[in-house]
C-alpha cells in the first residue's frame, strides 16, 4: 500500500465529513434517549466502542488491495448463508425476531453482514462473461443467489432486511442494463403483491397495469400468458406471505393500510413517532428536553426510531440537516459508481448505494408515517453495533473502490 | 462501464432527490405547518394534571365556636380495568357491604370508563384498611385513599341549617365544570347555599408520565403546580346557647323556632323539629336510617321553619293593627266596640268576651277578635296584601337557604280566582284574625316581629354573617336592607300593645312575665281541623332595646300562651344571658305606663278560645 498525495486526494472527505456529522447526530440522540432508562444507560458507551471498532475496520478495508475483495466472494457468501441458518437454530430472539447470534457480550446480526456478501456474489455473477440478463435462465439463477438468503431472513422473520435485499437485487439488474421488459418481468410480481394488501380495487388496478404493459411489449402468447400467470400467483402468494410474518408485523402492515384502526396497539409507535417529530417545530425542544423522548413514549427509541429524537430535540433544522447529509452521501456514491470503470466495482458501489438508500427510505418513511412500521435502522445514526460495523465495511469498500475507480480492473 | 447509460444514473439520482423532496416536504408539514397540533398532543401525552382537592371551609357559630369540621376518612376504591369481578362477594363480606353492592356501583359508573377509580366504600374502618393492605396482591385494582369528610362538634344539631354533602351526580357534573366524578357537593342547608364559598379552589400537581402512564417526575420540579385553596370558613349568626335551648325545648315535638337579631337580620336560633342526624350523612348513609327518615310521618328532613306554612292566627293581629294605623283607619285613641260577637250576613263570629269600646292596645292585649273583624273591612284585603309584602309576607324573605315558601296573604284577585267575581266578602272576617287563607312560615313570623321590634327596618334574615379571610380576619357579608317605611310612632303603639300582652293585667301571655327582662309579644292559637291546635307565639326583648325577636310554632300542641310563649321566653332568656344583656340591664326595664292599661283588663278569663 502506498500512502501519498495521490491516494489521499481520492479520499472522499465530503462523504466522510457527512458521515461524521450523521454519527454526531446519532450519538447525541442515543445519549438523550437512553440516559433516563436504566437498563440501556450504557448504550452510548457501547455505541462509542462499536464506532471505534468500525472505524478501524473501515481503515483496514480502505487500505486493502481491491482485488482481495473478489477472492473473498465465495467464502463470504458461504459464511453468511451458514450464519443465517445458524441464527435460525441458535439465534437469540429480540423484539419478536430471531435475528441475533449471541457471542458473550456481543449480539451479532448476520443479516447485516450477509447482505454485503450477497451483493458481492450478485455483482460478480452479473459481471461474468456470457451471462446475458435478458435470458430468463440467467435471471432465474441470479434471483436464486439473491433470494436464498432472503428466504432465510424471512424465517427469522425480518421484513426490513428482506426488503433491502429486494431493492438491492433490482437495483443491480437495473444498473447492469436490463431492458424495460426484463425490469417489468422482475418488478411486476412484487408490486402486485404489495397492491393486494390494499384490497380488491388495488389488485384490479395492478392487473390492469400489468395487462397494459403486456400489450405494449407484444411478446408471444406463451410468454404473455406465463407472465400473467406469475402475477396472478403473486397476488395469491400474499396470503402465504402473510402467514410468514410475525403477528406484530402483520398488524403493522394492516395498520398502515388503515392507520386509525388501532391507535393504542400497532399504530401506537407510528402515532407517537409523528407526535415526537411534529412537536419539535423549527428548532426543536432542545437536547435532552424532548418530552416524547425523555418520557419513553416510543419503545426502543434509540434503535429504529432514532430519527424521532432528532426531530423532537433538534427540530426541522435537525431533520433537514440529516436528510440533506444522506442525500449528499448518496449522490456522491452514485457519482463514484458512474465513474468506476470496472463493471464489477461499479455494480458493488451501486449495490451499496441501494442498501443505504433503502434503509434511509424505509426508516425515515416509517418514522414520518409514509411507510408502514418496519424495523430497520437508520445508517450511522441508529444504535446498533452490527449495523454500524456493516455500514462502515460498506463505506470502506466504496472508499477503496473510489480511490482506484479510474482503473479498468 | 460500457452498458452504463447516463439515463440510468439520472433515474437513480431522481429517485434519491425525489425521496429528499417528499420527505423534506412531509417534515416541513409536520414540524412547521402542523407543529402546534402535534405540540398539543405531546403535552397531553406527557403532562398529567393530578387534581388536588381543597379542604372545605368549616363552619363556626357567631362566637367562633367550631360547628362543622373536616376529618379524614378512608375510602375504598376499585379501578375497573384492573379489577377481577369474581372477587365481588369476598370483598363485600370483608367490607361489610350488602350483597351485590359492588356490581351495582360498578354498573352505575360504567359510562365513565374503566380507568376511572370508583368509590365503593366511604368511611372504611382501620381494620378493613389494614386487611386490604395485607391482601392487596389478591385484590388487584382495589385501593384506598384518605378523603376528608364532614365532622360535627355536636354542640347542637341544626340539621336543617347546616345541611350535608352528597356525591355529585350526572346533573351536577354537567351543570358545573368545577366538579369531577366522585366529588362532593352541598345537598342542602348552608352546605348547599354557600357551596361556592365552602368548596374552595382545586389545585393541580403536574407530573410527567411515560407511555404506560407511570409517574416519572414532577413537571418543572413542582414549580408549575397550582396549590389548592381552602374554602372559606363561614361564621354563622347562630348563637349556640339560643340554638341549643331552642332544640332542647323542641325535642319530641314538631314545629319550628326562629329567632332574629332585629337590628341586623341575623338569625340567632333556627330550629325545625324533628331534625335528623347529620353525622349519618358524612359517609354513605345507612339504608335503614334513610328508610326511617323517608317513612317517618313527621318528615324530619322537611324544613318547617322556611317551608311549612300555617295560619298565623292572632299573631297576625300585629300586622293588621299596624296596617290600619298606617292607613289612618285607626289611631291610638280610636275605639271599636266589641259586643262579644260579630255578625256578617247571616253568620255570627264570636269573641272571647264582650270587650266593649276597645282601643288598639286593648285589642292586642286581650286579643279581641271583633276589633279585627271590623278593622279588616276598613283596611280591605288588597291594602293588607300590599302592606304585608313590605314585611316579606306572601313573598320570599330571601333568607340564605335555598328553599323557602312564600306564604299567602289573599287579595281580591286571589279571591276572584278561587270564588269568582262575586266572592263573598264574609270570608274576609277570618283574615282579620290571621285565619282563613292567610298563611305564613315561622321565618316570616320571626321577620315580622323583628321588623316591628326594630321600628320597621331590618335586614334580610340570614344564617351566615361572613367568613374568615386568609389571615383569619372576619369579613362580613352584606345583606339587603328591608325598610317597610312604617311610621315610627305607629310601631311604638303596636309594640306597647305587645308589651301589654305579656305585662298587662289582661295580657294573654302574662304567664311569661319575667323579672329578668321585659318581653313583649303576641300569642296565637290556630284551630287545626286535623288535630290539636297549633300553638304560636311571637315576641321580642328587651322591650326598650330589642336584641332578639322570636317566633315559635308548635304543631298540635295546644294554646299559644301555654306552650309556645314559655318556650319563646326560654330562648329569649338563653340568648340574652349568653350575650350578657340580662346581667347588664337587670330589672331596669320597668313598664313605662302600666297604669293606663291595667285597670281595663281583667276581661279575658278564657283567653284562649279564638286566640
Amino acid at each position: 500500500m502506498k500512502l501519498g498525495g495521490k491516494i489521499s486526494g481520492r479520499f472522499d472527505f465530503l462523504i466522510f465529513g457527512a458521515v461524521i456529522i450523521l454519527l454526531t447526530f446519532g450519538l447525541l440522540a442515543i445519549y438523550s434517549s437512553t440516559q433516563n432508562v436504566t437498563q440501556v444507560r450504557n448504550n452510548f458507551e457501547k455505541q462509542i466502542v462499536a464506532l471505534v471498532l468500525s472505524i478501524i475496520i473501515f481503515v483496514v478495508i480502505y487500505n486493502l488491495p481491491s482485488t482481495l475483495i473478489r477472492t473473498a466472494i465465495p467464502w463470504a457468501y458461504g459464511l453468511s448463508i451458514f450464519l443465517l441458518i445458524a441464527v435460525l437454530i441458535f439465534g437469540k430472539t429480540i423484539g419478536g425476531a430471531k435475528a441475533w447470534i449471541s457471542l458473550g457480550p456481543l449480539n451479532l446480526q448476520p443479516a447485516e453482514f450477509s447482505k454485503i456478501a450477497t451483493l458481492l456474489a450478485l455483482a460478480s455473477f452479473l459481471e461474468e462473461k456470457g451471462n446475458d440478463i435478458e435470458d430468463i435462465k440467467v435471471i432465474l439463477k441470479y434471483l436464486a443467489i439473491g433470494l436464498f438468503p432472503v428466504a432465510l431472513i424471512m424465517l427469522e422473520p425480518d421484513l426490513g432486511s428482506s426488503l433491502v435485499y429486494f431493492g438491492m437485487i433490482l437495483t443491480l439488474l437495473f444498473w447492469r442494463g436490463i431492458s424495460a421488459f426484463g425490469l417489468f418481468v422482475v418488478l411486476a410480481p412484487p408490486l402486485v403483491m404489495i397492491s393486494s394488501l390494499f384490497g380488491v380495487w388495488y389488485i384490479a388496478g395492478a392487473f390492469a397495469v400489468v395487462i397494459a404493459f403486456l400489450f405494449v411489449f407484444k411478446k408471444n402468447i406463451f410468454i404473455t400468458t406465463a407472465l400473467l400467470g406469475v402475477n396472478f400467483a403473486s397476488a395469491f402468494f400474499v396470503k402465504y406471505f402473510f402467514n410468514i410474518l410475525s403477528p406484530h408485523q402483520k398488524k403493522r402492515i394492516l395498520t398502515f393500510v388503515d392507520p386509525n384502526s388501532d391507535p393504542l396497539g400497532a399504530g401506537y409507535n407510528a402515532i407517537q413517532a409523528q407526535i415526537a417529530i411534529g412537536s419539535g417545530g423549527l428548532w426543536g425542544k432542545g437536547f435532552m428536553s424532548g418530552s416524547q423522548t425523555q418520557l419513553q413514549f416510543i419503545p426502543e427509541l434509540w434503535s429504529d426510531f432514532i430519527f424521532c429524537v432528532v426531530g423532537e430535540e433538534f427540530g426541522f433544522f435537525g431533520t433537514i440537516a440529516v436528510i440533506s447529509l444522506f442525500v449528499l452521501i448518496f449522490l456522491r456514491i452514485l457519482k463514484i459508481a458512474s465513474e468506476t470503470k470496472s463493471d464489477f466495482f461499479s455494480l458493488v458501489v451501486v449495490g451499496i448505494l441501494s442498501i443505504f438508500v433503502i434503509h434511509f427510505a424505509i426508516n425515515i418513511g416509517m418514522v414520518i408515517g409514509i411507510v408502514p412500521v418496519i424495523g430497520i435502522p437508520l445508517p450511522f445514526v441508529s444504535y446498533g453495533g452490527s449495523s454500524l460495523l456493516s455500514n462502515f465495511i460498506m463505506l470502506g469498500i466504496v472508499f477503496n473502490i473510489s480511490k482506484s475507480r479510474h482503473a479498468i480492473n | 462501464m460500457t452498458l452504463l447509460s447516463s439515463t440510468r444514473k439520472t433515474v437513480l439520482a431522481s429517485i434519491i432527490l425525489g425521496l429528499f423532496l417528499v420527505y423534506g416536504l412531509k417534515l416541513f408539514q409536520m414540524q412547521i405547518v402542523f407543529n402546534s397540533k402535534f405540540e398539543n398532543k405531546s403535552t397531553d401525552n406527557s403532562i398529567k394534571a393530578i387534581e388536588q382537592m381543597p379542604l372545605r371551609g368549616v363552619l363556626y357559630d357567631r362566637n367562633f365556636r367550631l360547628l362543622v369540621d373536616n376529618v379524614p376518612s378512608y375510602t375504598v376504591r376499585i379501578t375497573p380495568y384492573e379489577y377481577d369481578t369474581t372477587k365481588n362477594s369476598m370483598l363485600e363480606s370483608l367490607l361489610q357491604l350488602p350483597k351485590d353492592t359492588i356490581s351495582r356501583i360498578l354498573l352505575k359508573h360504567k359510562k365513565y370508563g374503566k380507568y376511572q377509580p370508583v368509590r365503593i366504600k366511604k368511611g372504611a374502618t382501620f381494620q378493613e384498611i389494614g386487611w386490604l393492605e395485607e391482601n392487596s396482591e389478591r385484590f388487584p385494582g382495589v385501593d384506598y385513599i384518605i378523603e376528608i369528610k364532614r365532622g360535627y362538634t355536636n354542640i347542637f344539631g341544626a340539621s336543617h341549617v347546616l345541611g350535608y354533602l352528597k356525591e355529585t351526580n350526572d346533573n351536577d357534573l354537567k351543570k358545573d365544570s368545577f366538579y369531577t366524578l366522585g366529588d362532593n357537593i352541598g345537598m342542602n342547608g348552608i352546605e348547599k347555599s354557600y357551596e361556592t364559598y365552602l368548596r374552595g379552589e382545586k389545585g393541580y400537581n403536574y407530573i410527567l408520565v411515560n407511555a404506560s402512564r407511570k409517574k416519572i417526575a414532577r413537571f418543572k420540579e413542582g414549580n408549575a403546580d397550582k396549590p389548592s385553596i381552602k374554602g372559606k370558613d363561614l361564621v354563622l349568626s347562630l348563637d349556640s346557647a339560643a340554638q341549643l335551648t331552642a332544640e332542647k325545648v323542641m325535642h319530641g315535638r314538631s314545629g319550628a323556632i326562629v329567632a332574629i337579631e332585629p337590628s341586623s337580620g341575623e338569625i340567632l336560633a333556627f330550629s325545625s323539629s324533628p331534625g335528623y342526624d347529620l353525622s349519618k350523612f358524612s359517609d354513605i348513609t345507612p339504608a335503614d336510617y334513610m328508610r326511617e327518615l323517608v317513612t317517618n310521618p313527621l318528615k324530619p328532613q322537611f324544613n318547617r321553619a322556611t317551608m311549612s306554612t300555617h295560619s298565623p292566627g292572632s299573631t297576625f293581629k300585629v300586622l293588621v293593627a299596624l296596617c290600619a294605623l298606617e292607613l289612618g283607619v285607626l289611631n291610638e285613641n280610636s275605639t271599636i266596640y266589641c259586643p262579644g260577637s260579630f255578625t256578617y250576613g247571616n253568620r255570627t263570629f264570636k269573641c272571647h268576651g264582650a270587650h266593649g269600646a276597645t282601643t288598639v292596645y286593648r285589642a292586642l292585649e286581650g286579643s279581641c277578635n271583633v276589633f279585627f273583624y271590623k278593622l279588616i273591612f276598613e283596611i280591605g284585603v288588597d291594602r293588607l296584601n300590599e302592606f304585608a309584602k313590605k314585611f316579606r309576607i306572601g313573598t320570599k324573605t330571601g333568607i340564605d337557604l335555598l328553599e323557602e315558601s312564600k306564604g299567602l296573604i289573599p287579595s281580591s284577585q286571589y279571591y276572584e280566582k278561587i270564588y269568582g267575581k262575586g266572592w263573598p266578602k264574609g270570608i274576609l272576617v277570618s283574615v282579620g284574625i290571621g285565619q282563613g287563607e292567610v298563611s305564613m312560615t315561622p321565618l316570616q313570623l320571626a321577620l315580622m316581629t323583628a321588623l316591628v321590634a326594630n321600628n320597621g327596618k331590618s335586614f334580610v334574615p340570614h344564617l351566615v354573617k361572613g367568613y374568615l379571610d386568609e389571615k383569619r380576619n372576619f369579613v362580613p357579608f352584606r345583606f339587603e336592607e328591608i325598610n317597610t317605611g312604617v311610621n315610627e310612632n305607629n310601631v311604638r303603639i303596636i309594640k306597647k300593645g305587645m308589651w301589654l300582652v305579656v305585662n298587662g293585667g289582661g295580657g294573654t301571655a302574662k304567664n311569661i312575665r319575667s323579672t329578668d327582662v321585659v318581653i313583649a309579644g303576641k300569642t296565637g292559637t290556630v284551630q287545626n281541623i286535623h288535630g290539636r291546635n297549633h300553638s304560636l307565639f311571637v315576641g321580642f326583648a328587651p322591650y326598650d332595646d330589642p336584641k332578639i325577636a322570636v317566633a315559635v310554632l308548635f304543631e298540635n300542641a295546644g294554646y299559644g300562651a301555654d306552650v309556645a310563649a314559655p318556650v319563646a321566653e326560654e330562648v329569649i332568656l338563653a340568648y340574652l344571658r349568653s350575650s350578657g344583656v340580662i346581667k347588664l340591664k337587670e330589672k331596669e326595664d320597668k313598664p313605662k305606663k302600666p297604669s293606663k292599661s291595667a285597670d281595663s283588663t281583667q276581661l279575658v278569663t278564657n283567653i284562649e278560645n279564638g286566640d
